[in-house]
């Protein structure tokens, strides 16, 4: 029978490597320049996209009001996104690696059912302010149609707008919660573990 | 203390942690590296608030507690033994039993552990979970307690 075991000396003998220092620094630039680059990437997309919907502005010259409210709307869609995308990603990836266990779980946990209810509403905010705008914009151009190039028109668009708003939006969002809630179980079970 | 120093005092005693944890080498290594990651960038802000371990082992443990954000594949504690043996030829049988049935523990317990056997003095641990002192030297005595039991019951 054992009693008393030296778990001091048993821990003591695991063998371990050592990097090298220098590719350990090599790592940490690379790991620094992603998420640079991620952040970079995503506002220049947006950037892009505005320069070309202010070109079709000033070269489409549209007449009617409607028109160019439905691209404001459309800009304002995207900046809502980003904005959200360019505050959050930070949040998560930040050092509140400095606090204590308890304090990092409960600030984990919150953000995390924020960004659980961010994702929802946000979601939600883009894809109808995205169809709105879409649909507006629209409207100068299919004026000028055929009654019936009209109907198609319109409806090949609303057929995009729903199945991205009943099918992929559930979809990407069902995901996305059903992992998050899995996450805050799981953070939540840890907390109860550092219960004083 | 410059980063390579830190590196080279601090790289064992992180591993281990991280190891205890994870019970896999390869999960040991790539959190061991992550931390030090965050060391080398956060160096520079470092006031000498708290101790440079207490800080280090801070950023250690909470690593390894936001792997539940990434990790998907199974904990290797719940894959039959043969297989996670596998990683740890080097070791001695009774090592790999040690570092095994730590990683059985629930997370905060393998955390607490982990600390004590690296020699953190409870006020420290205590500082570095967010528990009180008296918590921390309550804990660290069962989980002992469960561990002896695990290599009586197995007959080690």
């Amino acid at each position: 029978m054992v009693d008393n075991i030296n778990f001091k000396k048993l821990w003591d003998k695991q063998q371990i490597e050592i990097p090298e220092t220098k590719e350990l620094i090599k790592k940490a630039n690379k790991f620094k320049k992603n998420t640079f680059y991620k952040l970079v990437i995503a506002n220049a997309l947006l950037v892009i996209t505005s320069i070309f919907i202010g070109f079709v502005w000033y070269y489409y010259q549209p007449r009617f009001m409607i028109t160019k409210i439905g691209l404001i709307i459309c800009i304002i869609a995207m900046i809502i996104y980003l904005a959200f995308h360019n505050t959050l990603t930070p949040l998560l990836l930040k050092n509140n690696l400095e606090l204590d266990a308890k304090l990092q779980l409960k600030q984990l946990l919150m953000l995390k059912e924020k960004q659980r209810f961010q994702q929802t509403y946000l979601l939600n905010i883009y894809f109808i302010l995205l169809s709105l705008g879409l649909s507006l914009y629209m409207y100068e151009y299919v004026a000028k149609m055929t009654l019936s190039w009209a109907i198609i028109s319109y409806g090949i668009v609303l057929f995009w707008v729903g199945l991205n708003a009943f099918y992929f939006r559930p979809k990407i969002l069902k995901k996305q919660q059903a992992k998050l809630n899995i996450l805050i179980t799981r953070f939540k079970e840890l907390n109860e573990q550092l219960i004083d | 203390m410059t980063f390579e120093e830190i590196h080279e005092t601090y790289w064992p005693k992180v591993y281990r942690q991280c190891m205890g944890y994870m019970n896999d080498h390869d999960a040991a290594k790539d959190i061991a590296q992550e931390t030090f990651i965050k060391v080398w960038q956060q160096l520079p802000k470092f006031r000498n608030e708290s101790s440079i371990s207490t800080w280090i082992f801070r950023i250690a443990v909470n690593t390894c507690l936001r792997q539940l954000d990434k990790d998907k594949k199974m904990p290797k504690s719940e894959l039959p033994l043969e297989i996670s043996e596998k990683k740890s030829i080097n070791n001695e049988p009774q090592v790999q039993f040690l570092y095994q049935y730590i990683s059985e523990l629930p997370e905060i317990e393998r955390i607490i552990i982990t600390l004590e056997l690296e020699d953190l003095k409870q006020k420290e641990i205590a500082k570095i979970v967010g528990l009180s002192e008296s918590n921390v030297r309550v804990k660290i005595h069962r989980i002992k307690e469960k561990l002896t039991r695990k290599f009586q019951k197995n007959g080690r």
